[in-house]
């Protein structure tokens, strides 16, 4: 099956739609170890280094893909669409408008911009999507989120690194979602049978910026901390509510991208802190651990509000700056694991 | 190396407009307002920015409290690093935009008025058609207030855009219209009258109509008018788009440009006037010598693509249908946020227009979103424009970020390019 790649810098992209089309859809997650010197011919160095990875990304594979559809999401998503069309050799870039509100107006709008989508899609590989094939999509969308739901649950319990269940994440949103259906089987009777929650480690909560390599999770691996709850868009945003599965499938999937937990990138700042202070009451944790990636902007402006409210109501907050980088950073171990021995 | 005229003759200066010093009018009409309506009860007051359709609030007798322009004041007063620093201290990163930066200082710290505090409004009134920033930065200040916000989601009008697409984006946004007509009598109980409002878009057309006479006039050779007043006096029509006051200093500023005009003067002191600039972004407002400093090297800026943005003309008998219409499309699609295709072609035009000699773009640090495409922009006009562009990297109001040296021996080398190109020619 042919790749549709996507850039989202949330979970605003209708992965169904592109399902529904005959694609597989791939989220374009950039390369932390190559260097992004073929971005930066076009885009200055203080923007997103996640977002000049994906477009060096996208400069070296775009070949290998039928198309790409990108989704409205920050700044760097909604400005660099203009640039990826200049640069980026492709039969297919698609602009995606998700809005930033999410009341009737905005699903009434989002309904509009999927008819949209699917028009274009329909017209350029002239094929049909039919409410079958929408409904058939849905349908295997919310399998991959119920059974990733159960098996992220298993990290308060059970022995299951950062690492490892990042990779899972990242495998669902990159792979045919056949084969993910098969993992995530695979993961969940492995996991299951897994020893318990390892008495040396913490639980932490994350928040924050999208983690877009392992690396990243591997370094929080080495803190002796386990993320047993997060709010990422690579991670629970992706899988804690599932599409309604009525008559309209158009109308459910406007109701799935416009309730699920707000990232930054998306109003309601309250609506974000509310999910957060939700996930710490259902699972317990030792502290929560918030970053941004550095100039990545809306999580930075989130941070101090969503922070100080945290700590307002008890929990413990460490919040770092990030740099976009494979390699272990020294000061930042050090000062998770100063906080670690703190707590 | 390019030499400033000023050392080894008289000084070369920029000469300001018999009315430019009628700005403080219009500046004290504001300020004084600004001051005293947050302390009336009866009046309300909204705190709102760039991209917003002003003159929504003056229909609805609201006063607009901006702190986009109480932060360029403070920058002025040379405040704004301190309070950059003040919100950094709170935990915002250095890599946010200095002026909400600025404002979050000045909230924090009470600064007072005239050194670019601002007062607590009864409501925020805020769009994303600029940056995220406008709406981040409001989201945060009315939690902090705990007053309402309404934010207009402006879809991204991205390159390529079909015209049928923007037809849907503009019913998104007129649909949001009549939900800002549901916020006002939610929570204040106050309707709009169509009467009211035209009359209000009458009174913005009418300034936006002067200062587009007024750029008309910039064309002529030697320039009559240069950004070092521009960036002052466009002032009206950030926060004035809907009264009088700024009429009427508009139309004194036209009158002196008309007679300078007929004259053959220029700003420049006589037959100086070798290098006519476009200078693209937001100014430096902690640092306005900047713009005087260039006259140095018989160089001056007779467009800005910043200034100009705030002067659309505004549609008049239409509809209530097609005039909401009008002014959705006009906040889709604002000059200073252009996407890179029109971008582009924008720039050509006003090069053309205004026989432009090179081009400063500002890579604002703190204004991602206009600096996106900004390498391209610069190939593309120096390729087909053959004219030199010059990226010159800084912060509209963080000082941390202009270094005078640096700056200087950038610009004396973007001098030489304009004179070797202008001999080429």
């Amino acid at each position: 099956m042919r790749i549709l790649a996507y850039f989202d810098s949330s979970h605003d992209m209708p992965e169904e739609i592109i399902i529904a089309a005959g694609f597989t859809p791939m989220k374009i997650m950039g390369d932390v170890h190559q260097p992004n010197d073929p971005a930066d011919q076009y885009l200055q160095k203080f923007f997103c280094p996640a977002a000049r990875s994906f477009l060096t990304q996208a400069l070296a594979q775009s070949a290998q893909w039928a198309g790409i559809v990108v989704a409205h999401g920050c700044d760097a998503t909604n400005r660099h669409y203009d640039v990826w069309k200049r640069h980026v050799q492709t039969p297919f870039l698609y602009w995606f408008n998700s809005p930033i509100r999410n009341d009737d107006i905005a699903k009434r709008f989002y309904i509009a911009e999927l008819k949209r989508l699917i028009a274009a899609l329909e017209k350029h590989f002239n094929i049909s999507i039919s409410h079958d094939n929408l409904k058939s999509a849905i349908a295997q969308s919310n399998e991959i989120k119920i059974r990733l739901k159960t098996i992220a649950a298993l990290r308060s319990t059970k022995d299951i690194s950062n690492s490892e269940y990042f990779n899972t994440i990242v495998a669902c949103l990159t792979k045919p979602k056949n084969e993910c259906i098969d993992l995530l089987k695979q993961i969940e009777v492995e996991w299951k049978n897994r020893p318990p929650f390892p008495q040396n480690k913490k639980r932490f909560y994350l928040t924050g910026s999208d983690i877009t390599y392992v690396e990243w999770m591997e370094l929080l691996d080495e803190c002796s901390i386990r993320i047993v709850r997060d709010d990422l868009s690579i991670g629970e945003r992706y899988f804690t509510t599932t599409i309604p599965e009525g008559n309209d499938p158009l109308e459910a999937i406007a109701e799935y991208y416009l309730t699920i937990p707000r990232p930054a990138t998306k109003i309601s700042l309250d609506g974000r802190i509310e999910f957060i202070v939700n996930s710490l009451r259902e699972t317990p944790v030792d502290a929560v651990l918030s970053q941004n990636l550095k100039f990545c902007e809306p999580y930075a402006y989130d941070a101090v509000p969503v922070n100080n409210e945290l700590r307002k109501r008890g929990f413990k907050v460490l919040h770092l700056e990030r740099e976009f980088t494979p390699l272990f950073d020294q000061q930042v171990i050090n000062r998770i694991s100063a906080f670690r021995e703190m707590l | 190396m390019a030499q400033q005229h000023a050392t080894s003759q008289s000084p070369i200066r920029i000469k300001t407009l018999p009315h430019a010093q009628e700005l403080k009018k219009p500046m004290m009409y504001y300020f004084l307002r600004s001051i005293i309506y947050p302390k009336l009860p009866w009046k309300l007051t909204a705190w709102t920015g760039a991209g917003f359709p002003i003159e929504l609030l003056w229909a609805y007798n609201v006063f607009p409290l901006h702190p986009e322009n109480m932060a360029t004041v403070a920058a002025a007063r040379k405040q704004s690093q301190r309070l950059i620093e003040h919100a950094e201290g709170m935990g915002y990163s250095r890599d946010l935009c200095s002026y909400c930066k600025t404002n979050f200082g000045a909230v924090d710290t009470k600064i007072k008025t005239s050194l670019g505090g601002i007062a607590k409004p009864d409501f925020i009134a805020i769009t994303n058609t600029i940056c995220d920033t406008h709406w981040k930065w409001f989201q945060i200040q009315a939690r902090n207030f705990n007053v309402p916000a309404f934010i207009f989601d402006c879809p991204s009008y991205v390159s390529g855009t079909s015209d049928e697409t923007l037809e849907g984006y503009i019913d998104y946004l007129v649909e949001q219209f009549f939900d800002f007509a549901a916020f006002m009598e939610k929570h204040f109980g106050k309707k709009l009258t169509e009467k009211k409002m035209r009359k209000v878009l009458e009174k913005s057309d009418r300034l936006c109509q002067l200062w587009q006479e007024i750029y008309e006039l910039r064309k002529a050779i030697p320039a009559p008018y240069s950004s070092a007043e521009t960036s002052a006096s466009f002032f009206p029509l950030v926060v004035l788009c809907g009264v009088d006051v700024g009429i009427k200093f508009f139309e004194k500023i036209l009158a002196d440009l008309k007679e300078r005009v007929a004259k053959g003067e220029g700003t420049l002191t006589s037959g100086k006037e070798k290098y006519r600039l476009l200078f693209e972004g937001i100014p430096f407002w902690y640092k306005m010598k900047f713009m005087y400093e260039l006259a140095n090297y018989e160089a001056v800026v007779v467009y800005e693509p910043y200034t100009y943005s705030f002067g659309p003309r505004k549609p008049l008998n239409l509809s209530l249908e097609e005039t909401l219409r009008h002014v959705a499309r006009l906040m889709l699609d604002i000059p200073y946020s252009y996407n890179l295709e029109k971008r582009i072609d924008y720039f050509k035009r006003c090069i053309a227009e205004y026989n432009i000699d090179g081009v400063i773009l500002h890579e604002n640090m703190s204004c991602r979103p206009s600096c996106s495409g900004m390498l391209d922009l610069k190939e593309a006009i120096q390729k087909e424009c053959k004219i030199p562009v010059l990226i010159l990297q800084c912060d509209m109001n963080d000082p941390r970020a202009y270094a005078e040296g640096p700056i200087k021996t950038r610009i004396e080398g973007f001098i030489e390019l304009l004179a070797a190109n202008k001999k080429a020619k």
